[in-house]
């Protein structure tokens, strides 16, 4: 008899070879699947008998796992446009669920990163937001150079006239990184020591990556070797405004953003 | 409302009912023990009686209270910026990224500028060096204890400590060569006798160095110098007076001081140099220096220096720079090669 099962159950093996691939039975839906095991195990039945009742033991469970809770793997997306700090139309970027689908899928600014998609987008130009970025972050950098007022502390008692290595300094000290050739001063030279120009502002040109501007308002503040001759700190100075160095970039500062307290 | 007064009149007289009932309960005799429990059980539950004992804790200070849980939100020393990217732009926030690594004469001529005239006017201002070490031992649960060493500085500068210095040396060319390098007590067993008398007191002196030749001699007067007794292991005991002396002299003084609560972060921070001594006498100041530290270098692997960085008052600007240039680092030598066996072997298995 057992021959003869077997005779029947191959050619039917054959064609359905998958239904004894155990990843084809057992394929389950993986989201709000709880994942249980039995706190009582059943015990085994004897051979040749029935199986024993189920004790209402039995139906205790312990959780295993959640699978709704369980952190969802990283997003494959392919940007349809720049998202800033991501980067440009075309580009492929790997993303955090939560992040890729409320932000990037919903609002159309990406799609999922499928073969016939990595087809489609292979040299994709949007036409729309065509503006050139030269990368994910020089525009946050622009702006956020854009809001802040950098203290260039100068010396009180010898003589100066501003040069770029000065303003390339205090942006060190402030924590950050400008080369020489990024920065354009103003044309008219700033001569000090002059007490008319402390806390007085103008501003100096950033280029990054030789693309995008940012002009950022700077503030002069004399500073003495001798410690009894310093000019006491004022804190939060960048809150108010104290008057331009130059007359005529009044109504540039006073259109550039300002740092705010809740800010800061 | 009638019901409730009912209920109140009503239920004392049960309450009595149940009272009679008890007593002629109580009337009936029950199982009671009239001896006494055998003496060893009696003993037995005396013994097993614990004292309780209230221990008076006296009054913690407000401030001090939750020790542990002040200790758990305290922030970390250790830094690690290494889940941060490195700049792709050339204007970037530094905070954001990694910390940038100057190379040393870069690091230099960066404080030049802020102490130059026109801005701080310090151009001779101290540079310091901050060091970071994970004071890790051989075990995870054992840590490097505090030391404070002096690093020889092949190029001098003004430390402004005084110290005082006296040598020991049997031969006369020895004591000569000793006092024309900087010594400010120089001898030989007569000096030992004058110790012994009491005419010269150990205790004006600093250091004590001395020859090895003059061990033998010297042994009588340990007791008085105690654990300041010349030793090659400190540095103390050595055949070529002058450099000795020239090192207590003129090297630097530094210690490297464990966290309180964070016992795997140490930090030393000391001078090698002033900003206006020439970049490359600075470089090799910090080489020596780094040199000395890495004798301290518990038996393990990994690296002992965790961050070094150059600052120069007034300015706060912290530059990071590269330490391990200085090290001839052969644990990392040692890393790589094991990593290109692993590679080898991988191919290997990948071509079979």
């Amino acid at each position: 008899m057992i021959r003869n099962l077997s005779r029947i159950i191959q050619p039917l093996m054959q064609v359905h070879a998958n239904l004894l691939n155990p990843s084809f039975v057992l394929q389950q839906q993986l989201r709000t699947t709880f994942i249980l095991k039995r706190k009582w195990p059943v015990p085994l039945h004897k051979n040749g008998l029935s199986p024993k009742r189920l004790r209402s033991k039995h139906y205790v469970y312990e959780l295993v796992k959640d699978t709704n809770i369980e952190k969802k793997p990283d997003l494959n997306l392919i940007l349809t446009q720049y998202v800033e700090g991501l980067g440009n139309a075309g580009e492929k970027v790997t993303v955090g669920a939560t992040y890729g689908y409320n932000k990037l899928l919903l609002p159309g600014l990406a799609v999922y990163a499928s073969p016939e998609n990595i087809e489609k987008f292979k040299d994709y130009v949007n036409v729309e937001t065509q503006i050139k970025h030269s990368s994910p972050y020089a525009q946050m950098t622009a702006e956020h150079l854009s809001r802040i007022t950098l203290s260039v502390v100068m010396n009180k008692e010898n003589p100066w006239t501003l040069q770029k290595w000065h303003i390339r300094s205090s942006f060190r000290k402030c924590g950050y990184t400008v080369p020489d050739e990024a920065i354009t001063i103003p044309d008219k030279p700033v001569k000090g020591p002059d007490m008319n120009l402390e806390d007085k502002e103008f501003y100096v040109t950033i280029t990054i990556n030789n693309l995008e501007k940012a002009n950022v308002r700077c503030r002069i503040h004399h500073w003495s070797t001798e410690v009894s001759n310093r000019i006491p700190y004022v804190s939060n100075f960048w809150l108010e405004s104290t008057g331009p160095v130059f007359l005529e970039d009044a109504p540039t500062l006073d259109a550039m953003p300002r740092k705010t307290l809740k800010e800061s | 409302m009638f019901q409730l007064i009912k209920s109140s009149f009503i239920s004392p007289l049960i309450c009595g009912l149940n009272n009679s009932l008890l007593q002629s309960v109580a009337v009936t005799p029950i199982a009671v023990r009239n001896y006494a429990a055998r003496k060893g059980t009696r003993e037995r539950k005396r013994k097993a009686k614990v004292k309780v004992t209230v221990e008076k804790v006296g009054f913690i200070p407000h401030n001090q209270r939750d020790k542990e849980k002040f200790l758990l939100n305290r922030p970390k020393r250790k830094f690690d910026d290494s889940l941060k990217s490195l700049p792709v732009d050339n204007v970037y926030v530094q905070k954001y990224y990694k910390w940038r690594v100057y190379p040393f004469a870069e690091a230099v001529e960066c404080h030049r500028e802020t102490h130059h005239p026109d801005m701080y006017n310090r151009p001779n201002a101290n540079l310091q060096v901050t060091i970071e070490l994970n004071m890790e031992a051989e075990k995870k649960t054992r840590f490097v204890d505090n030391f404070t060493r002096i690093a020889s500085m092949p190029h001098k500068f003004d430390h402004g400590e005084d110290r005082s210095i006296v040598a020991f040396a049997k031969s006369e060319e020895m004591q000569k060569e000793a006092k024309a390098a900087g010594a400010d007590l120089v001898g030989g067993v007569e000096l030992i006798k004058d110790i012994q008398n009491g005419r010269v007191s150990l205790q004006d002196f600093q250091f004590i160095i001395a020859h090895p030749n003059i061990l033998p001699e010297l042994v009588s007067v340990r007791g008085l110098m105690k654990r300041r007794f010349p030793n090659p292991k400190t540095g103390t005991l050595d055949v070529d007076l002058p450099s000795l002396i020239n090192k207590f002299l003129y090297g630097v003084n530094y210690s490297a001081v464990k966290d309180e609560y964070e016992k795997d972060f140490g930090i030393i921070e000391t001078v090698i140099g002033t900003l206006n001594m020439d970049t490359k006498h600075l470089e090799e100041n910090l080489a020596s220096l780094i040199k000395d530290i890495y004798t301290m270098k518990p038996k393990r692997d990994g690296p002992f220096i965790s961050r070094c960085l150059l600052l120069s008052p007034p300015s706060r600007e912290k530059l990071k720079v590269d330490y391990s240039l200085y090290i001839d680092c052969d644990s990392k030598e040692k890393v790589e090669s094991v990593s290109d066996e692993e590679e080898d072997e991988k191919e290997v298995a990948a071509n079979a």
